[in-house]
This record gives C-alpha cells, sequence and structure tokens, in this order.
C-alpha cells in the first residue's frame, strides 16, 4: 500500500499524461486536550483550492470541519492530496459543505485526481460524512484512499456517488470515475472497494452492476478489537433497519460484517434525497449500538 | 494401438495434466459448490432477476466478479508456478486477504472460503504436496481464509498445469456453477442453460485474456446489486441456498 497521500499522488503521475492544473494538498492534524478531553485542531496545512476554515466543538467534545474546495468542484488536470492524522483517544467529523461536483474534463490538461489518507489513532473516532459525489457529463476522475486504524479506533465512513447532474436529465454521462478505497486495521487489510466504471464501454446499468438504481453508497462502520460474534449482533440489529429502509425498485439497502473490525452498508437508489437521511439513521443506530452514545449529525448552516 | 504405443501415449505428462485439470475444475466436484448462489436467490426471490436478463447480466458478471476471481487464480498460480523458487507463504496469506477484502458481503465470502478450503482438502487428500501443506498450515496459523480462485490457482500450478488453462478452466466452472444455480432458481431447462453458457465461452476467453494486465490491487469490480442480494440473503424467508 502507497505510504502517504502524497506518494499516491505521485505514482498516479506516473501513469497520467497531460498537463497538469492544480497540485494541491493539504493535511489536518487532531489532538486530545488532555485537561478537557476535547478534540481541537492542532495542526494544518492548506493549499488552494482545498480549505478548512476551523474546527467547531460539538457538545461531546468532538472537532467537526467542513472540507471546502473553494474552486466550486474538482475541475480537470486538477491534482488534489488530503492527509488527515487523528491523535489517539481523539474524536472527529469531517464533512463537506455540499456536493462534490467533478466538472467536465478539458483535453488539454490529465484526469482529475484526489488522494486521500487517513491514519486513525488508537481509540480515536473518525466520523466522515459528506455528500454526494457527482460526476458531470464528460468527467474524467481517480480517487485513492486510504484508511489505517490502530488499536482501538473507530470509524463511520461514507461514500456516495451520483449518476452525474439528474436534474437536467445527465445520467452516467461521465467518461471515467474510478475509485480505490482501502482500509487497514492493525496493518491488515479489511475492506477494499475498487471501482471503475465506464459508461461509454460498459452498462452501468447491468444487473450486475446498479440495475435500474442510480446513486450507489457505501458506509463503513468499523471499531477495532471487537470480536466477530459482537459484529454479527450488530448485523443483525442494523439489519432490521436495512429491511425497513428498502422499499424494491425504489432503494435497497444491505448490511455485512467486513472480514473483521467492522462492518459495511450498501445502498443503492433510483434517487440521490432518500439516500443521506437512510445513511444517518444508520448511523445513528449503529453508533449507539457501538459506542452507546448518539450521532450529532454536522451543522451546514451557521 | 498396441499396448506400448497406448501405455506411452497416455504417459505423457501433459495428458495426465489436462485429465487432472478436467476433473478439479468440475463444477460437479464435491467440495459444495451447488449450494452457493452467491447472491443470485435474493435477486431471483425480489423479481429483479428473470430469465430474459439473464445473458446480459452474466455477461456483466464475468467482466466484473469474473475478472476478479481470474486474477485472483492467476497471482495464486505465480506463487508456485516454475518461474518461482521459493514458495512464500506470507504472499499467499496476502493474496487471500486481499481477496477477503475485495469481497464485502460476508455470505460471498464465506461461500468462497468454504469451496477454497473444500478444495485444497480434496487435492490434498490425493496428493502429497509440500507447498499445499505449507500454504494450509499458514493459512490456519494466520487465521487467513481461502478462497477457491487463489486455491486453484496454487494446486494448479504445483501440478504443473499450464497457466492459461488454468485461469480458463477455473472462471469456466464457476460460471457453470452460477448458470446451474440459475437453473434451480429459474424457469429455464437444461437446452436454454447450456446455449447460455455455451455463448459466454467468447466472454470467458475474453475475461481471461484482460486478466493477465491486472493484478489484485489493480482490478476493479463494482456489482452493488449483487452484493446486496448477497448481504440480504440470510433473511430471506425461505432459502434454497445457504448463507
Amino acid at each position: 500500500m502507497t505510504a502517504t497521500a502524497k506518494e499516491a499522488l505521485r505514482e498516479i503521475d506516473l501513469g497520467i499524461s497531460g498537463q497538469s492544473r492544480v497540485p494541491a494538498s493539504m493535511r489536518l492534524d487532531f489532538s486530545r486536550d488532555a485537561a478537557t478531553g476535547s478534540t481541537f485542531l492542532a495542526g494544518s496545512y492548506q493549499e488552494p483550492p482545498l480549505k478548512v476554515v476551523r474546527a467547531f466543538s460539538l457538545e461531546d467534545g468532538t472537532a467537526l470541519v467542513h472540507l471546502h474546495n473553494v474552486s466550486g468542484g474538482l475541475l480537470g488536470g486538477d491534482h488534489l492530496a488530503l492527509q488527515i492524522n487523528i491523535g489517539c483517544r481523539t474524536s472527529v467529523q469531517v464533512t463537506t459543505t455540499g456536493a462534490t461536483r467533478i466538472y467536465h474534463h478539458r483535453p488539454e490538461f490529465s484526469l482529475t485526481t484526489q488522494c486521500n489518507e487517513v491514519v486513525v489513532g488508537e481509540g480515536a473516532l473518525l466520523e466522515y460524512v459528506p455528500d454526494a459525489v457527482i460526476p458531470f457529463a464528460g468527467a474524467r476522475f481517480l480517487q485513492r484512499t486510504s484508511i489505517d486504524l490502530a488499536d482501538g479506533a473507530g470509524m463511520f465512513w461514507w461514500e456516495i456517488l451520483a449518476p452525474g447532474r439528474e436534474a437536467r436529465g445527465e445520467l452516467f454521462e461521465y467518461e471515467h470515475f474510478e475509485m480505490k478505497t482501502r482500509v487497514a486495521a492493525l496493518g491488515r487489510r479489511i475492506a477494499t472497494e475498487n471501482i471503475c466504471l465506464r459508461p461509454a464501454d460498459q452498462d452501468v446499468s447491468s444487473l450486475a452492476r446498479l440495475g435500474p438504481y442510480r446513486y450507489a453508497a457505501t458506509f463503513y462502520m468499523c471499531r477495532v478489537g471487537l470480536e466477530a460474534s459482537a459484529w454479527r449482533a450488530c448485523e443483525d440489529h442494523l439489519r432490521e433497519v436495512t429491511s425497513s429502509l428498502t422499499r424494491t425498485g425504489e432503494i435497497l439497502w444491505g448490511v455485512s460484517s467486513l472480514v473483521a473490525h467492522g462492518l459495511v452498508v450498501r445502498c443503492l437508489s433510483r434517487r440521490g434525497r432518500e439516500v443521506l437521511p437512510g445513511l444517518h439513521t444508520l448511523w445513528r443506530r449503529a453508533k449507539l449500538q457501538l459506542y452507546g452514545r448518539e450521532a450529532i449529525p454536522p451543522r451546514k448552516v451557521n | 494401438m498396441n499396448a506400448s504405443l497406448n501405455q506411452e501415449f497416455f504417459s505423457l505428462p501433459e495428458d495426465l495434466a489436462y485429465l487432472r485439470l478436467l476433473h478439479l475444475a468440475d463444477s460437479a466436484l464435491p467440495i459444495g459448490a451447488l449450494a452457493h448462489s452467491f447472491g443470485l436467490e435474493s435477486l431471483v426471490s425480489a423479481e429483479i432477476l428473470k430469465v430474459s436478463d439473464l445473458p446480459a447480466f452474466l455477461h456483466g458478471y464475468l467482466q466484473e466478479a469474473g475478472m476478479l476471481e481470474a486474477v485472483a487464480c492467476r497471482e495464486a498460480f505465480h506463487l508456485a508456478d516454475a518461474k518461482n523458487k521459493k514458495f512464500e507463504a506470507s504472499r499467499w496469506i496476502e493474496t487471500n486477504d486481499s481477496l477477503s477484502a475485495l469481497k464485502p458481503a460476508r455470505e460471498n465470502r464465506a461461500a468462497s472460503a468454504a469451496l477454497g478450503r473444500n478444495f485444497l482438502q480434496a487435492v490434498l487428500a490425493v496428493e502429497d504436496s509440500t507447498v499445499l501443506q505449507e500454504a494450509r498450515e499458514a493459512s490456519l496459523k494466520s487465521k487467513s481464509l481461502i478462497h477457491h480462485a487463489a486455491a486453484f490457482g496454487l494446486v494448479s500450478a504445483t501440478l504443473s498445469f499450464e497457466e492459461t488453462r488454468t485461469v480458463l478452466a477455473y472462471v469456466h466452472q464457476m460460471t457453470a456453477s452460477l448458470v446451474s444455480a440459475c437453473q434451480r432458481l429459474l424457469p429455464i431447462g437444461q437446452n436454454e442453460a447450456t446455449r447460455i453458457l455455451w455463448n459466454l465461452k467468447p466472454a470467458i476467453v475474453e475475461t481471461l485474456v484482460l486478466s493477465a494486465n491486472y493484478t489484485l490491487d489493480a482490478v476493479s469490480c463494482f456489482m452493488p446489486l449483487l452484493d446486496w442480494g448477497a448481504m440480504e440473503h440470510p433473511a430471506l424467508a425461505t432459502r434454497l441456498f445457504i448463507s
């Protein structure tokens, strides 16, 4: 596995032809205030268009940050790298200010790339709860994410993939969408997702892929150290929720134990508006089950 | 044909290897393949998958899961083929762990692991191989699963099967098992099932060719609908297949 997001970026660069428009990186380091037990943003390095204005403290001591892209979205040729270090026994919530828009690819530039490297320290918790990713018509995008969980570390992490700008009838008109996510716990791989969609070459609506659905979401829930039997119990508990949220033909929800230390939820939906509320419901139920406390939805408007 | 010619003919190592490959790649090999639908049962039960959808569905399945399994089979083959002087148990574990991580649905992961374990056990019952023993012990020791594709690749290399034939045979038997599951789930006659599998052979060959370009780290597999089917299978009230 590539060691850092910057190294991953360099690795991707080697395989990409064309001009890079904006190479930019951001690093966020979170620590725990020993006196209060709260988490704070101890250090950050930010290059435009990536921006975090400040960390907000939630009532349970969690630090909340909003990831901004001041360009309004990812442009053709952007090469972005994000590194998040979640210190021991901290609690961090990361969200976006809105959907991540991936704009039309411009022939003079290379494809748009984003590398994310996340390290969650011992006993820490990361809640990564962004809005959907919307690849516009003609977009070409490649994302690599590596997440390393230490002993006792936990994570709620979802990603939502939209078919395009649905309201204007733009469905699966992007050129290339590639997303590779690796989750490791105690140095051992527990989940890998390798998506590569090229709608012009493959039938995205094949029953072997999305079928009649347009939106796909993946939600990982992890806590390193819990026994397999605890995960099976949690899976059974959440299956009651996924079953109640499922309406065949409209929206499907499924849950399963990972090989160790976590669960994964899959969602397929015809419409986008039902996905986020469903994820919030599952997040709330899972957090109560795994941590015995309420999930606090991120504040989006001041 | 006289007796000496006969003996010479059947003692050709390639022929023996071919016969063994046919035996191990038979989807009727008693390792439990008939007990799993890999999520298909849920799709049929939810009336998402119908007979008329099968050819296109299976074609897409080969492009996604078929490719993943072909790459895994090939990687495991390389762990014990003639080019590798020494079998490295750590790489065997890594290959299987990578495959486990790539299978999000517990049901599919467990099915693949049950078949892999049974397959390796079946081969070890008839063939004395240090590499295969070492692989099994390393998996047990590290609590790593043994996936069918990986076991098939490793066994094939130790038995000196040819790489291309190995991957072709594996993908073919996996497709045949799926078609067999469809026969039990859907109203498909024998002739129709034969036709479906027959027409998929070019896609199987295409999968074989493309699989040479990928590693397990790079190969993509996007089957969210089938993942959902596998995830929801334990919740079905009536099941023909194992969860």
